[in-house]
């Protein structure tokens, strides 16, 4: 029971980490929180429900697929919400009012296209096998979701640390000033960044939408504010951070779930918010200087 | 008289009052320069705690209006005292992931009901319709029905709340608390370093909007017969939040005039009912990118002032 339990919560873990990945990915660079996340995330789900459903194309085509409308949709949301704001000095809290209004203006626009019903991947999108690994029973919906996000968030770290654009990624992440002093485009690498981490919502959206198997226009509320939660909870704008406390939330949903308080399962990542926010407002590996900035 | 007084315009002009008093409760803390999210949340408490009081204990409603509101000022200080060391998007954030814990509870105690949310609730109509009718009145006066007349008794109870707000908010302005409030909005720094207690003034500022919100949602459960934990969930945030993004947070007329237009549109525009929420959307982007402070900030009040004052002299 507790391995099972802990390898389900390790599922759900890793799509948050995917999730928080995104917001902390915008939050090191721009220092503000993508509050439509969540919405490009659901959006990214219903692209790749589509693309099976559809157009018949297999579930790592339709991964990809949504990847590349949640880029998209962040290219838009950077250019039409957040570019504007840059250009003049406005209050911190404009970003994120502004990024509010994306995700409510998609959230209503994807209730208007896709209507308020759940609708369910097709039976054949991945096939239903289950293998026996000791006393753990695990899917194969469950090994492509561990997969598939543990595979992306180490090509993400590897990508910042090694390669020259991940390296401009970081330099403008320390400063927007500096990088730009240093001849690097700014503009085109925030873009880049904002495209990446919506990409990286998209995929997070089909992986969630096969394992809970319902994709809904307001599934994007929920997981963007759970996202939100890993955020705070592993520190603003700190990779290690968003991956881990990804995990562990995931598993103390799991666990909550599997040990009495079922319908409390939401207040979990809330609960853990506020608590971190009391005891260690800067994360659990946030450093205390300044808030985001590194990765 | 009965055209303008139906019953349809009645409840826009009083849904359009309580939506001012919301905007009033989201101006308070932003007076301080800190962005709640919670607004919503504490609005539930005041509407739970009213709803419970007068259905379950028989409390009267003008008690149990103001008890909403105190209690959900009191869970303000409490969660307020340690979030307020929270600066911009912390707080933000927080307050957000405290109006989910409040939906979550109330979704799940037995004294709310659960999903299926309390209903029964006397309105404020009936019970001055009851008042009416035991005075003798019930075929109502000059004309019109006691119906109306009820409900204007109740529009005039809430512009009086409104206009006590208002009046409230303007002399506090310019009292050593609005004082206190605007130096903190300005520089948070440079007011502690001229010896204002900081931390005291925000909390006062987020108790006294919780206290608002709460009043709010009393009224709002005595106004419509029935609450659920879906009215205040995060849209109801994103809702009171336009209001003072449109309006402007500035002066208290802003978000005022934002509740306004915000109610009076889609009962204008009908037929984009559906689009609704979708505009507001994309008027908060468009907004931010625009003009951030809001339709009516200090600057536009002096430009009006001026020419009109021009005008005068003339």
């Amino acid at each position: 029971m507790f391995w099972q339990q802990l390898v389900n919560g390790l599922t759900l873990g890793s799509t948050y980490s995917l999730v928080a990945l995104g917001y902390t990915l915008i939050m090191g660079v721009l220092n503000i929180i993508n509050m439509a996340h969540g919405e490009i995330f659901m959006f990214g789900a219903f692209v790749g429900l589509f693309l099976v459903t559809y157009l018949k194309v297999n579930i790592f085509v339709a991964m990809a697929g949504a990847m590349v409308a949640g880029a998209l949709l962040g290219t838009l949301m950077e250019i039409v919400a957040l570019r504007p704001l840059r250009r003049r000095a406005v209050s911190e809290l404009a970003p994120l009012i502004s990024t509010i209004g994306v995700s409510i203006f998609l959230e209503n626009l994807a209730l208007k296209i896709f209507g308020p019903q759940s609708q369910a991947f097709p039976s054949g999108a991945l096939s239903g096998a289950e293998m026996q690994l000791g006393p753990v029973r695990i899917s194969l919906v469950q090994i492509v979701i561990l997969g598939i996000s543990f595979g992306l968030m180490f090509i993400l770290r590897f990508w910042l640390s090694k390669t020259r654009v991940g390296k401009a990624i970081r330099t403008t992440a320390e400063s927007i000033e500096t990088a730009n002093l240093l001849g690097i485009n700014t503009n085109k690498i925030i873009l880049l960044t904002v495209a990446l981490a919506s990409g990286l919502g998209g995929i997070a959206g089909v992986l969630v939408g096969l394992s809970i198997n319902a994709v809904e226009p307001t599934m994007g509320l929920s997981m963007g504010l759970k996202g939100l939660a890993v955020l705070i909870f592993g520190g603003m704008g700190n990779i290690t951070g968003a991956m881990l406390g990804g995990l562990i939330l995931g598993i103390a949903e799991v666990f909550t779930v599997a040990y009495g308080a079922s319908s409390y399962r939401d207040a979990v990542a809330f609960g853990i918010i506020i608590l971190i926010l009391f005891i260690r407002p800067q994360g659990i590996f946030g450093s205390s200087t300044r808030q985001g900035g590194r990765f | 008289m009965d055209i303008i007084l139906n019953q349809y315009y009645l409840q826009i002009a009083i849904f359009v009052l309580l939506n001012a008093i919301l905007g009033v409760s989201i101006y308070m803390t932003l007076s301080t320069g800190q962005l709640s999210l919670g607004n919503a949340g504490f609005m539930s408490i005041g509407a739970y705690t009213c709803a419970i009081l007068t259905v379950k204990a028989g409390f009267p409603v003008y008690l149990a209006i103001p008890i909403g509101g105190i209690a959900a000022s009191f869970i303000s200080i409490i969660i307020g005292f340690p979030a307020l060391r929270l600066t911009g998007i912390y707080l933000a954030i927080a307050t957000l992931g405290f109006g989910e814990v409040v939906r979550v509870v109330i979704l799940n105690l037995k004294i709310t009901n659960g999903a299926l949310g309390i209903s029964g609730i006397p309105t404020l109509a009936a019970k001055i319709g009851k008042v009416f009718s035991s005075l003798g009145l019930s075929n109502g006066i000059g004309g019109l029905s006691a119906q109306q007349v009820s409900n204007l008794m109740v529009l005039v109870v809430l512009i009086l709340v409104l206009a006590f707000l208002v009046f409230f908010c303007t002399r506090m302005n310019r009292s050593r608390v609005g004082r206190a409030f605007a130096a903190i909005k300005a520089d948070e720094a440079a007011a502690e370093a001229m010896g204002i207690n900081t931390t005291f003034y925000k909390l006062l500022a987020f108790a006294l909007g919780a206290l608002i919100a709460g009043i709010a949602g009393g009224l709002s459960a005595h106004l419509t017969f029935f609450i659920g934990p879906k009215d205040f969930a995060y849209n109801r945030t994103v809702e009171i939040l336009t209001f003072a993004v449109l309006g402007g947070s500035d002066l208290i007329i802003g978000p005022i005039v934002g509740a306004l237009l915000l109610t009076l549109l889609p009962e204008l525009l009908r037929s984009a009912s559906e689009y609704r929420l979708m505009i507001y959307g994309a008027l908060m982007v468009a907004m931010m990118a625009f003009r951030p402070q809001g339709l009516i900030s200090e600057e536009t009040v002096r430009f009006w002032k001026g020419k009109l004052g021009r005008r005068v002299k003339q």
